[in-house]
């Protein structure tokens, strides 16, 4: 009755002792059966744990008490596991038609793209719901202090004049905030900076916005695009934009690490660097949204940002590629405020 | 791409037959069949499956890439196997995954919950480290027989003690003087200063001893049939290799210095002063690749060959043979090929490496393998309950 099954010759172990026996197997009524000189033994099938598909290595078949099957022919091997209709799953199915792993490396990148546009800002939206604004205030001090310890000097301009910045600037909020809902809460700090930083603007999370002597002397005969400034800076208060690029580029940096780190931290660390710059010219292109609105309702026309837009290139002349560059191309925001 | 190597390896009953008559040590072969390619298009799938999980398939992933370099490791003529089972495998993943949110999210809060989740994962760390082991070596078979990892609990924390004393001191250092930042106008005095960086200095001397006690903690125990292992080799040796490496470091260090130099020079000669950044940082990458070629494999090299060839037990002797200048080369066109194709060639790098690494050791038995047998499980009631620990949280953070 036993020679209607396949049957299959290979070395089995007992688990117990290191010597081999020969043995074949077959498959009848449920249940996996195994012939050596020594034994007769037979295990329920789902118990049984079987080799996956595969063109190189030893196939071996994990038995329920410790023991194993060892078949050294794999094409032996795959003609009895067809005749005796041992399934097979779908991903070995797929691992071995180099057709589907091509989908599969297909379905690979357009996810990654999808989860770089729109899962990971998803996921750090999601996080920053978690995350106290208090959280920010307190990073935003400490950033503020070491900034102050390290690159930045007390403001040399004249008080009167750092006092009618900040005036036109709050007069301009108070506009904007009956007609465009409410706007965060702001510090202003003036600062002198080196030359490391130059004309320059920057919000830090929690509301704290620092603002150059060399930005307010490059714009002193036109007040209106220092307004225009801050209102960007205080777009990036309202988006929480300093958290969520730091919670951002550590999701990246998790995702990369788990697929590259154990091969080299260095180029997992890549993706995290280029996931910064990419994803702040998402957030320059919000902030801008943020000030051209500001603006508008306060009765400042946007207009007053080209001049501002165009002696800021003529200090740093040399501009980098969009794909490094943290801010959008400049002509693509000149046009942004002209309309 | 190539032809399957499997058909070649003697069944292990003529194996068998052929030592029963003879007394003297016979050495096995090992040898790695695994393909790159085969790899590749397991690695593609499992990547993708990890994807569309959102990582939980992860431990699936990794049972099956083991299982794949396990069924391709065969030990004279027999491969060796993977029992871990990955729904065990998955409940440690998701604890260690746990351990590192807490550890982060700590981190960012306040400088003070993220040192008493540093202090906590230090302490858990020997533990976990340990139950790893037993997992891994308990899920790993030959020939039917289950190997064993018998380090004991006392032991893992004694073998981290280099690392962890000096780290504790400099941490009680801060703790109580303040971080050691300058702040402004007022210089750090001496004896703070002493107190907090003396135990960098400490970490440094301490490491090739702590890497010492790491690789005779893990060489110590593993165990077969009734053979468990030892590693005979002394502290002196890791500080010898440690130096070595230094030399090599510097050496390399120099080599990219002269050609970084002579290239720049060439360079302005070729442009003048005004010398274009992105050439500057194109010119500095594969000087970084070269410098990494040559310390990173050396450690490597060094470090395996001291490490197995001093791995015995009283019928087994491990020998290992890798040479530098292969794993040097291997190692700088892995690297390249990697980041061209923005690590697709990953899969090939890691088979490339394996069959390197595996072809040169060996290992000499003497005595009648056949009449080797598993030993008793669980002679201890500590190590049953320890092995228990391991084997319902299915901890494996080793690669």
């Amino acid at each position: 009755m036993n020679d209607v099954a396949p049957r299959l010759h290979l070395d089995y172990f007992d688990g117990r002792s290191a010597a081999a026996q020969t043995a074949d197997i077959w498959i009848e009524a449920g249940q996996l059966w195994l012939q050596s000189p020594l034994v007769r033994l037979s295990y329920p099938l789902a118990a049984v744990r079987w080799p996956e598909r595969q063109r190189h290595g030893q196939r071996q078949v994990l038995l329920p008490d410790g023991g194993v099957l060892s078949c050294m022919q794999a094409a032996a091997w795959d003609d009895w596991a067809r005749a005796a209709l041992l399934p097979e799953s779908a991903t070995v199915r797929w691992m071995q038609s180099w057709r589907l792993v091509a989908t599969a490396f297909a379905l690979l990148v357009v996810l990654t793209i999808a989860g770089w546009r729109w899962g990971v800002p998803a996921a750090a939206h999601g996080v920053m719901a978690l995350l106290p604004a208090a959280a920010d205030a307190r990073v935003g001090a400490q950033a503020l202090a070491s900034l102050d310890q390290q690159m930045l000097k007390p403001s040399a301009l004249k008080p009167e004049q750092q006092r009618a910045i900040a005036q036109r600037f709050a007069e301009a909020v108070a506009l904007a905030d009956r007609q465009i809902g409410p706007l965060p809460d702001y510090r202003l700090h003036f600062r002198a900076a080196g030359k490391a930083l130059g004309p320059n603007a920057f919000a830090l999370p929690g509301g704290d916005i620092v603002l150059t002597d060399d930005l307010v002397r490059l714009m002193d005969d036109t007040p209106d695009a220092l307004v225009g400034v801050l209102a960007h800076e205080l777009g990036h208060v309202r988006h929480r934009h300093g958290m969520r690029s730091v919670v951002q580029a550590g999701l990246v940096g998790v995702v990369a690490g788990l697929v590259i780190g154990d091969f080299s931290a260095l180029l997992a660390a890549a993706p995290a660097v280029l996931a910064q710059a990419a994803y702040s010219r998402d957030f320059e292109r919000e902030a801008d949204d943020d000030a051209r609105r500001l603006m508008l309702a306060a009765g400042i026309k946007p207009r007053v940002m080209v001049a501002f837009f165009e002696r800021v290139a003529k200090e740093q002349p040399s501009q980098m590629p969009i794909a490094i560059a943290s801010h959008p191309a400049n002509e693509e925001r000149i046009r942004f405020f002209s309309d | 791409m190539s032809e399957p190597l499997q058909d070649e390896g003697t069944s292990a009953s003529e194996a068998a037959a052929n030592t029963a008559t003879t007394t003297a040590p016979r050495v096995l072969g090992i040898r790695f069949t695994g393909s790159g390619s085969e790899y590749f298009r397991i690695w593609i799938v499992n990547l993708l499956l990890t994807v569309v999980t959102l990582g939980l398939y992860f431990p699936f992933a990794k049972a099956r890439r083991l299982s794949y370099f396990y069924s391709n490791t065969v030990v004279d003529g027999q491969a060796l196997a993977f029992h871990g089972d990955p729904w065990k495998m998955l409940r440690g993943f998701l604890l260690l995954a746990v351990l590192a949110v807490v550890y982060g999210v700590a981190g960012r809060l306040s400088p003070l919950s993220g040192f008493v989740a540093f202090l906590v994962l230090a302490a858990v760390w020997p533990a976990l480290w340990r139950a790893s082991l037993q997992f891994r070596l308990g899920n790993t078979s030959w020939r039917g027989l289950r190997f064993a990892f018998r380090g004991d609990l006392k032991g893992a924390y004694l073998a981290v003690l280099p690392i962890y004393a000096p780290l504790a001191l400099m941490l009680a250092a801060q703790v109580y003087f303040g971080p050691p930042v300058a702040t402004q106008g007022e210089p750090m005095n001496a004896v703070q200063a002493w107190l907090i960086f003396s135990p960098i200095v400490v970490l440094y001397l301490m490491f090739p001893w702590a890497l010492a006690l790491i690789k005779r903690y893990q060489h110590g125990g593993y165990v077969y049939a009734a053979q468990q292992t030892q590693l005979d080799a002394s502290g002196w040796s890791f500080y010898k290799l440690s130096l070595k490496g230094l030399g090599v470091m510097l050496m390399g260090l120099v080599i990219v210095g002269i050609v970084g130099a002579a290239a720049a020079f060439a360079a302005q000669g070729a442009f003048g002063n005004d010398l274009p950044k992105p050439l500057l940082f194109a010119a500095l990458v594969p000087l970084y690749l070269i410098y990494f070629a040559l310390t990173a494999p050396y450690f490597t090299v060094r470090l395996q060959n001291l490490v197995w060839n001093g791995t015995h037990s009283p019928a087994i002797q491990f020998a290992s043979a890798l040479r530098f200048w292969p794993m040097a080369g291997l190692t700088l066109k892995n690297w390249l090929l990697t980041a061209i194709t923005l690590s697709l060639y990953r899969p090939f790098a890691v088979v490339a490496t394996t069959q390197l690494r595996l072809a040169a050791v060996s290992v000499s038995v003497s005595g009648e393998l056949d009449s080797w047998m598993a030993q008793q499980p669980g002679d201890s009631a500590q190590n049953a309950a320890g092995d228990a620990a391991g084997d319902f949280f299915g901890i494996d953070m080793g690669l």
